[in-house]
């Protein structure tokens, strides 16, 4: 087993690291969360790299890269706490739509022409389980009747799919958004594009045909999405770490650098310990799912929560450690906190995986 | 990044398992006399050791005359697993294997490595390694044992403490000061002390579990007479040549304490349901809860150690092993106080079969002397906060 990156993958990590430091710097954060401009014209740079076709088949007119590959974009985006649509389609809609062999509607979203959410969760619960949101046929035509919340890049999106629950089981469907009722909460992390959905009776497509056949392909996405947004934790939690150990060995308090005490010395290993912990299992579970390895459900599971122990130390000692500077506005710290902490809560919270991962392991009660 | 190891490296693990099938040591005499020091040689570990020398499995990346067949990095890290995964301990005196013999081999003149490296090689005898002093634990550096040129000898006096297996090694891998003058990492030497030399006197240190099988021990060093010859590598070099030897363990160290980890949460996962069975629902979630973090650590360790390792092999140096030796300690640490809370009453019985039985309050105790020796925890935070991270000391 090597959970070390191989060198092509850490030339794309570097690639797409030195392109969002051009192009995706703190002031175009700031320009979001000021409401001084949007991500479109970051979206659109990231179109022309193709970045949103980086982990679709070559012969579906993508890029052709694994999930490992797209795993590493997703931590770079969390590294930049980038605002924009990109997170969502390439690690929910489009995988959703590539599964469900949807070719126009793959190539128009590869294009940057049209903008998808997936719709999944209800009430937090990133789980089929949790699923009341129903779709009706009648005829040739669906209709979708419930709300999903917090989903992800639905601010900007032109369509979701969304999972809906027949007498047959669930299934995906497609609803343009002039047909739902949108609401956009004012956001802690304006970036995320989050919003609310309602489904009045909203006229549909089938995306996937609802049955055993579409819930496993649900399944995969969902856990593919969850990894992927533990490594967008993890990417700022990582940057996190680093702005704040910078901060340590230039500030001054009783005439020396505040790194050079012990106590803060001990919390630092601790905080590179969290990072360090949580990235590898999170490398694992984008290995376990590009090579579909026998424990990949546990992997997920594992990822997601070793995630969430990593933003709760990370997010609480790099504000505690900055001092006063960290609490203000000005400085960009709180981008990166606010991206770990709504990652968390995001594709499952990092309880929600624990038990999850209990319930594998033969432990507690049944999911 | 890759989950499967090549088809060459599955091929040396299909050889050395079928080795170990015909000459791993019987069950049995592993457990009428089982290694409870860590100098002590029971009779089959003898036998096993100097089989392993023999065949060239006993350090696999060594030459064949040294007990090897010039294995790889890859190839002895899964030599490793396997024996794990086998229960079998690969010596019973790991400082002497993992440590002495590859310094003298190192560092040693033709003679030292005839007289001291080769018989520990070949099983034939056992050593420990003086190192800490009452006012030199972490603080190494500190230590104020004095060797004193005379003529063609050393005068050595001083103590030494925590000394494993002191007890039972027939020779001591010896740190002294020489030159009392000197800053104090320039200052210190090593020497081959046999412990049957006079004036070494041994004084077993019991411990909080098990008082009858003690391994620590207090050494005391009064006029001990060495020859010149018996000086390891250069003089006042022995701070150099310590951080040399301990390389040589760290470098795979990790492994045990992954392997050991997944083995009790093994043990930990096949019991809990039944122990959890009887107990109410708030009870069992909470138990749930803490067993799924440490399974999340099991599995991070191991990914860690690994991605670790793969930057070794790449690079040659792996300095995130302090943030291992710290994290592997710490979570096995946890995991049995857990398996211990979740026994109830069942954890409290003590004896010696239950020091490494998960679940006993024995097996938690134990685990003190990972978390303490060898570079406590705190020592392990300031390495990776000031190696790894780049803080400053002071």
């Amino acid at each position: 087993m090597d959970l070390e990156l191989s060198d092509d993958q850490f030339e794309l990590r570097d690639n797409i690291r030195s392109v969002l430091e051009g192009a995706c710097p703190p002031s175009v954060v700031r320009a979001v969360y000021e409401n001084e401009g949007t991500s479109a014209e970051l979206w659109q740079q990231m179109v022309e790299l193709y970045w949103p076709a980086l982990g679709v088949a070559e012969d579906a007119g993508g890029l052709g890269m694994g999930f490992v590959e797209v795993g590493l974009l997703a931590e770079e985006l969390g590294r930049a706490s980038a605002p924009g649509p990109l997170l969502a389609m390439v690690t929910q809609y489009i995988p959703m739509v590539e599964a469900a062999g949807a070719a126009d509607a793959l190539a128009a979203a590869i294009a940057g022409e049209t903008i998808g959410a997936l719709a999944y969760a209800e009430n937090g619960r990133w789980e089929g389980a949790g699923v009341a949101t129903t779709a009706e046929a009648s005829g040739d035509t669906w209709s979708i009747t419930g709300a999903k919340d917090a989903v992800l890049g639905g601010a900007n999106a032109d369509v979701f799919a969304v999972v809906a629950r027949t007498d047959a089981g669930l299934g995906v469907f497609l609803v343009e958004r002039a047909d739902v009722a949108v609401d956009l909460p004012l956001l802690l992390d304006p970036g995320l594009e989050l919003a609310d959905v309602e489904f009045a009776a909203a006229p549909a497509t089938v995306l996937l045909a609802p049955g055993p056949d579409a819930e496993a392909v649900i399944d995969a996405v969902a856990a593919q999405a969850s990894v992927a947004m533990a490594l967008h934790v993890i990417g700022a939690c990582r940057r996190i770490f680093e702005v704040t150990l910078d901060y340590a060995k230039v500030r001054e308090q009783y005439d020396r650098v505040i790194g050079s005490f012990q106590a803060l010395k001990h919390r630092f290993a601790d905080m590179y310990l969290a990072v360090e912990r949580a990235n590898a299992v999170g490398y694992y579970a984008a290995l376990a799912i590009a090579e579909d390895a026998d424990d990949r459900a546990e992997a997920v599971h594992v990822a997601k929560a070793a995630a969430g122990d990593c933003q709760r130390l990370l997010a609480q000692d790099g504000l505690q450690l900055h001092g006063g500077i960290g609490y203000t506005w000005e400085n960009d710290l709180h981008f990166l906190l606010k991206r770990a902490k709504s990652g968390d809560v995001l594709c499952g919270g990092r309880s929600f995986h624990r038990a999850r991962l209990a319930a594998l392991l033969g432990l507690g009660e049944a999911a | 990044m890759k989950l499967r190891f090549d088809d060459s490296v599955e091929a040396f693990r299909a050889e050395f398992l079928e080795w170990l099938a015909v000459n791993r040591p019987p069950a049995e005499a592993i457990e009428a006399d089982p290694p409870r020091s860590s100098a002590y040689v029971p009779e089959w570990a003898a036998t096993f050791t100097r089989r392993m020398f023999d065949d060239g499995w006993l350090v696999p990346g060594w030459p064949p005359e040294r007990g090897g067949r010039n294995a790889g990095p890859i190839e002895t890290l899964v030599y490793l697993e396997e024996l794990n995964k086998a229960d079998i301990p690969r010596t019973t005196n790991p400082q002497g294997l993992g440590i002495i013999a590859p310094s003298l081999l190192d560092y040693g003149t033709e003679e030292q490595i005839e007289n001291y490296a080769m018989p520990l090689l070949r099983g034939e005898t056992s050593a420990c390694l003086g190192m800490s002093e009452p006012d030199a634990g972490s603080d190494l550096a500190n230590l104020k044992t004095r060797a004193v040129r005379d003529g063609d000898n050393f005068v050595i006096n001083g103590q030494k403490v925590w000394t494993s297996g002191a007890n039972f090694a027939d020779f001591c891998f010896l740190f002294c000061r020489t030159d009392p003058d000197a800053p104090k990492h320039k200052g210190i030497s090593i020497v081959l002390m046999p412990m049957d030399t006079p004036g070494v006197t041994v004084r077993p240190l019991t411990e909080i579990i098990s008082p009858e099988y003690p391994d620590l021990n207090e050494v005391f060093l009064d006029d001990v007479v060495l020859p010149v010859s018996n000086l390891v590598g250069e003089l006042n070099n022995g701070w150099a040549m310590a951080n040399g030897s301990l390389a040589h363990e760290r470098s795979m160290v990790w492994l045990m304490g992954v392997m050991g980890m997944e083995s009790s949460m093994n043990e930990l996962l096949a019991e809990a349901p039944a122990l959890l069975a009887s107990r109410s629902a708030a009870e069992r979630a909470t138990a749930a809860d803490d067993i799924a973090g440490l399974y999340i650590d099991t599995v991070a360790s191991r990914c860690l150690g690994y991605r670790g390792f793969a930057r070794y092999v790449k690079t040659g140096s792996a300095p995130e092993q302090a943030l291992m030796k710290m994290y592997s300690t710490e979570i096995r640490r946890d995991l049995l106080q857990i398996a211990a809370e979740l026994q109830g009453p069942a954890a409290l019985p003590t004896g010696l079969s239950r020091h490494g039985a998960v679940g006993s309050l024995d097996a938690y105790f134990t685990t003190f002397g990972s978390t303490i020796s060898a570079g406590s925890s705190e020592i392990q935070r300031n390495i990776v906060a000031e190696r790894v991270l780049g803080l400053p000391r002071g």
